[in-house]
């Protein structure tokens, strides 16, 4: 179990999020009469006369959503938004069962409250945990205004129908739009407890391309991230923290800092039960710059507690040791596959190696808190705002419903944010000064301080039948894994074995955890043994998955069952759309690979040129994905273009190196990311026309794209891309 | 501590800072002006590229005292009301994701633009390879630039 990646928030949470909410919505629901001017404040609607005092209405039919009798209508985005496009998604999913224009709403970011359900971003599970529940909240509304207006008309409902925002009457001219309906009377319509959900063929908006919410405020600087959320008078702090993992504080000097203009106090970090690993000085000023200056001032002597000691060396050598040595844990394990082996006409064997990577989200690790003695107000990036309420809980003794948590909009997640560590310093040293503070990471801090995605290896085995049937396969693996991946339960022996390698490197979810490592392992290993069986790649996958549609458990966060027949169908229609059967173009080498991730099929094929014999430009990938239904045309493309190219650029250039016990990268000339140059002219995304639950697709594009550019070039090179990243050289 | 006078967005500003405190944070900290972000601290990734007399600049490595009378434009100031030809094109092709870069981006493509009414793929890359994107929005940038440039030569 240790070896597989760690369990997700959400993880077997949903069920409750679906059955257990949705009920109990008709208790929510409540009118309230203010004053234009105080609502004005809230959300932001034009002054109309600034002198006047004007009264409003406003209707809450549930919590995600708000009427004005003035036409605003606004829905709360309940989740983090860290990229994925939840924060327009999730909206869609309520406006198009209300039945009303996307340009009537008005989406405003929720903030940390039981009441919407779960609140996080992993596991890419927003839309698929919030897909019933969320069209359910819409639906109840519309059918709260159409009672409303059967009861005003003194008609049947039958005779009324919502359109764009509005319920008309039948065979009449007559209509009121919703923000006619909200006056006192709406709040006397029993809130159905089953409403109607809309049948799909009648979605106007579900499957449509929406540009993202936040467009405009992001395009004019206007959107706030995390590090943009700081409250007037708060505090900067920067942190020291030991180079080397689980160090500890020796003694140190805050002389010179304290002499640096604006730099105000300079504190030890508190211990912090629940987050041990958590060590520093913290330098805290009025200013960033300052905090800055200070920082460097200062003068920290530091207690490595062995762990200098540590490299890639030491890392790389413990996982040989282990594999090598000792048997490991067979988490997957049919037939006889040591007896298979020895049966085989043909076996191939090979050895693949994954380094650490870091997240290197573009807005590094920040967040503000407020610490008073009856109350906290915490605000900053987060997949896990939930998870942050609890430590504060933990640290200050306040109840959670005094421990308000903000959601700022994040620059990046990719696992990152699902730590709460960068939190907890800001809640401790709020706490300990007394004072608002915002916790505010370097580039540097943020590479060297990271919960990388883990060093891996993988060594694996199959064997040929004299029909050249794959028929016995083992893998070996120190490191992430998932054990169901194709090509498991399709091979008659199959053994796959993990071991785990203890370091003080911190490791944790990065995207697509264990599939971005397994899809490499594995699509590649096909790769391999369809040039040793003399077959086409994709023939032997489609040969692997047969005719007939079966269906596989999945120990994963997706859908728990693996269709062979969807996998197939995306298979068929990635090598269709990109001429896989048809010659390349003279110069041209193509890739291809697979991958099932949480609950998403997803084929890619990826084309490149070699421009000199030592370097390779990717021209062209065409993606085939099966999500079941696509709720936001646009942001569901640009998740699998967005998890393409993020493949790539790992697959190039990721690596982070440990060398006496602290990582030698600091910034992004040592860390690099693919830039503009490097991304190929077009990407294709074609989706399988699906009216299957909706999954998710944050994650799912990055897979497959690491062993379809592998295999791409091992067709331009002849040379087997067996470690990563990418060296032409040492391949 | 020294006193400077900058100009930003066609507004004058008066701060009290140390001079070697880089644009950056004088924007974000003194001005408000939070729309231009901090990604690296070292020009290496762009996300803090604002105008300085309509080049497109590294705020992260530009101390406060060397602006002097220059005229610096920040996301805020690219348009009055947001319509500058890249911000519109930018929401018409959906370009960001998490958008943290996005102003980075905008402001180089902008500085781009002015000084090539149609660049080529080849332009595009040379002048948006210093501006990384983590969430690999880069060919939705460069359709976002050509769409831009042709509603540019429309006007």
């Amino acid at each position: 179990m240790k070896s597989r990646p760690k369990a997700h928030p959400n993880d077997g949470a949903s069920h409750a999020l679906t059955t257990g909410r949705a009920g109990s919505m008709n208790r929510r629901r409540f009118l309230t009469v203010s004053s234009l001017a105080g609502i004005g404040l809230l959300i932001g609607i034009p002054f109309a006369n600034a002198g006047a005092v004007v009264d409003e209405k406003n209707f809450e039919p549930n919590v995600y959503l708000k009427f004005t009798n003035t036409g605003k209508i606004i829905i709360l985005a309940k989740n983090p938004e860290i990229g994925q496009g939840v924060m327009t998604a999730l909206p869609m999913l309520i406006a198009e069962e209300l039945d009303v224009d996307w340009s009537q709403i008005d989406v405003q970011q929720a903030v940390l409250d039981s009441r919407f359900g779960e609140q996080v971003a992993a596991g890419s599970g927003a839309i698929k945990t919030n897909y019933e529940l969320l069209r359910k909240a819409g639906a109840v509304a519309r059918e709260i205004f159409l009672e409303a207006a059967s009861k005003r008309w003194s008609v049947p409902l039958s005779d009324c129908f919502t359109r764009k925002g509005a319920v008309y009457r039948r065979g009449t001219t007559q209509a009121y739009t919703y923000a006619e309906l909200v006056d006192d009377t709406i709040s006397q319509v029993i809130t159905p407890e089953f409403p109607r959900l809309k049948d799909p063929k009648d979605f106007r908006l579900i499957g449509t391309a929406v540009s993202g919410v936040e467009n405009r405020k992001i395009v004019t600087g206007a959107a706030v991230f995390g590090l943009d959320s700081r409250p007037k008078g708060a505090l900067v702090a920067v942190i020291a923290r030991c180079p080397v993992f689980q160090g500890k504080v020796k003694r140190f000097d805050a002389t010179a800092a304290l002499r640096i203009d604006g730099v105000i106090q300079v504190v030890q970090l508190p211990a912090v039960a629940s987050q041990p690993a958590l060590q520093g000085v913290a330098v805290i000023a009025r200013t960033t710059w300052a905090a800055l200056k200070g920082r460097e001032a200062l003068s920290v002597e530091w207690d490595f507690q062995g762990g200098e000691q540590e490299s890639d060396q030491t890392i790389r050598q413990k996982a040989n040791d282990l594999l090598h040595t000792v048997s490991g844990a067979p988490i997957r394990n049919e037939g006889d596959v040591d007896q298979a082996f020895t049966a085989c006409v043909g076996l191939h064997e090979a050895v693949y190696e994954v380094p650490y990577w870091a997240h290197a989200t573009m807005e590094p690790m920040n967040y503000c808190a407020d610490v008073r003695s009856d109350r906290a107000d915490l605000a900053g990036p987060t997949q896990v705002p939930k998870a942050v309420q609890e430590r504060a809980v933990e640290m200050t003794g306040l109840p959670a419903e005094k421990i308000a948590v903000q959601m700022s909009r994040a620059g990046g997640g990719f696992g990152r944010r699902l730590e709460a560590d960068y939190a907890v310093e800001a809640i401790a040293l709020s706490r300990q000064v007394g004072k608002p503070v915002q916790v505010i990471w370097t580039r540097e801090d943020d590479f060297q301080h990271d919960f990388y995605n883990l060093y891996g290896q993988c060594r694996l085995k199959a064997g040929f039948d004299a029909t050249n049937r794959l028929v016995a396969w083992h893998s070996k693996t120190a490191g992430y894994f998932w054990p169901d991946s194709f090509p498991a339960g399709l091979i008659a022996n199959f053994r796959a074995e993990t071991v785990w390698v203890n370091t003080k490197i911190p490791n944790g979810a990065w995207r697509g955890p264990g599939h971005n490592v397994t899809a490499f392992y594995l699509q590649s290993f096909l790769d391999e043994l369809a040039t040793v069986a003399h077959k086409n790649p994709v023939d032997l996958q489609l040969d692997l998955l047969g005719n007939t549609d079966r269906l596989f458990a999945q120990n994963t966060y997706g859908n728990k069952v693996f269709s062979t027949a969807r996998m197939r169908a995306v298979i068929e229609l990635v090598a269709q759309k990109s001429g896989w059967y048809q010659p390349s173009p003279q110069g041209h080498y193509r890739g291809f690979a697979s991958h099932y991730t949480f609950g998403t099929y997803c084929a890619e094929v990826v084309t490149i040129t070699r421009p000199t014999p030592t370097t390779y430009q990717i021209l062209k990938v065409v993606a085939a994905v099966d999500c079941g239904r696509v709720i936001n045309h646009s942001g569901a493309t640009a998740q699998i273009e967005g998890g393409i190219l993020d493949g790539f650029s790992t697959a190039m250039n990721g690596a982070i190196h440990v060398e006496n016990g602290r990582v030698r990268e600091s910034n992004f000339d040592e860390y690099r990311l693919m830039r503009i140059n490097d991304a190929p002219a077009h990407i294709d995304v074609h989706f399988v026309p699906s009216d299957a639950h909706p999954m998710g697709l944050g994650e799912m594009g990055l897979p497959p794209a690491i062993p379809a550019l592998c295999n791409a070039l091992f067709a331009a090179t002849g040379k087997r891309i067996r470690r990563l990243p990418i060296d032409l050289n040492q391949a | 501590m020294a006193s400077f006078t900058l100009l930003v967005n066609n507004q004058s500003y008066s701060v009290e800072t140390d001079a070697n405190t880089p644009l950056l944070w004088v924007l974000r900290d003194e001005l408000g002006l939070t729309g231009t972000k901090y990604g690296c601290g070292k020009g290496l990734c762009g996300a803090c590229t604002v105008h300085q007399n309509g080049q497109p600049i590294r705020s992260c490595l530009t101390p406060v005292s060397t602006v002097g009378k220059s005229k610096i434009t920040t996301i805020e100031g690219l348009s009055a009301t947001g319509t500058h030809p890249v911000q519109q094109a930018w929401i018409d092709i959906d370009v960001p994701q998490c958008g943290y870069c996005q102003s980075g981006q905008i402001m180089a493509a902008a500085g781009l633009l002015a000084k090539k009414k149609n660049p080529t793929d080849d332009d595009i890359d040379a002048a948006m390879a210093g501006n990384l994107c983590r969430c690999g929005t880069y060919v939705r940038i460069r359709k976002a630039i050509k769409l831009a440039a042709q509603k540019t030569g429309k006007i």
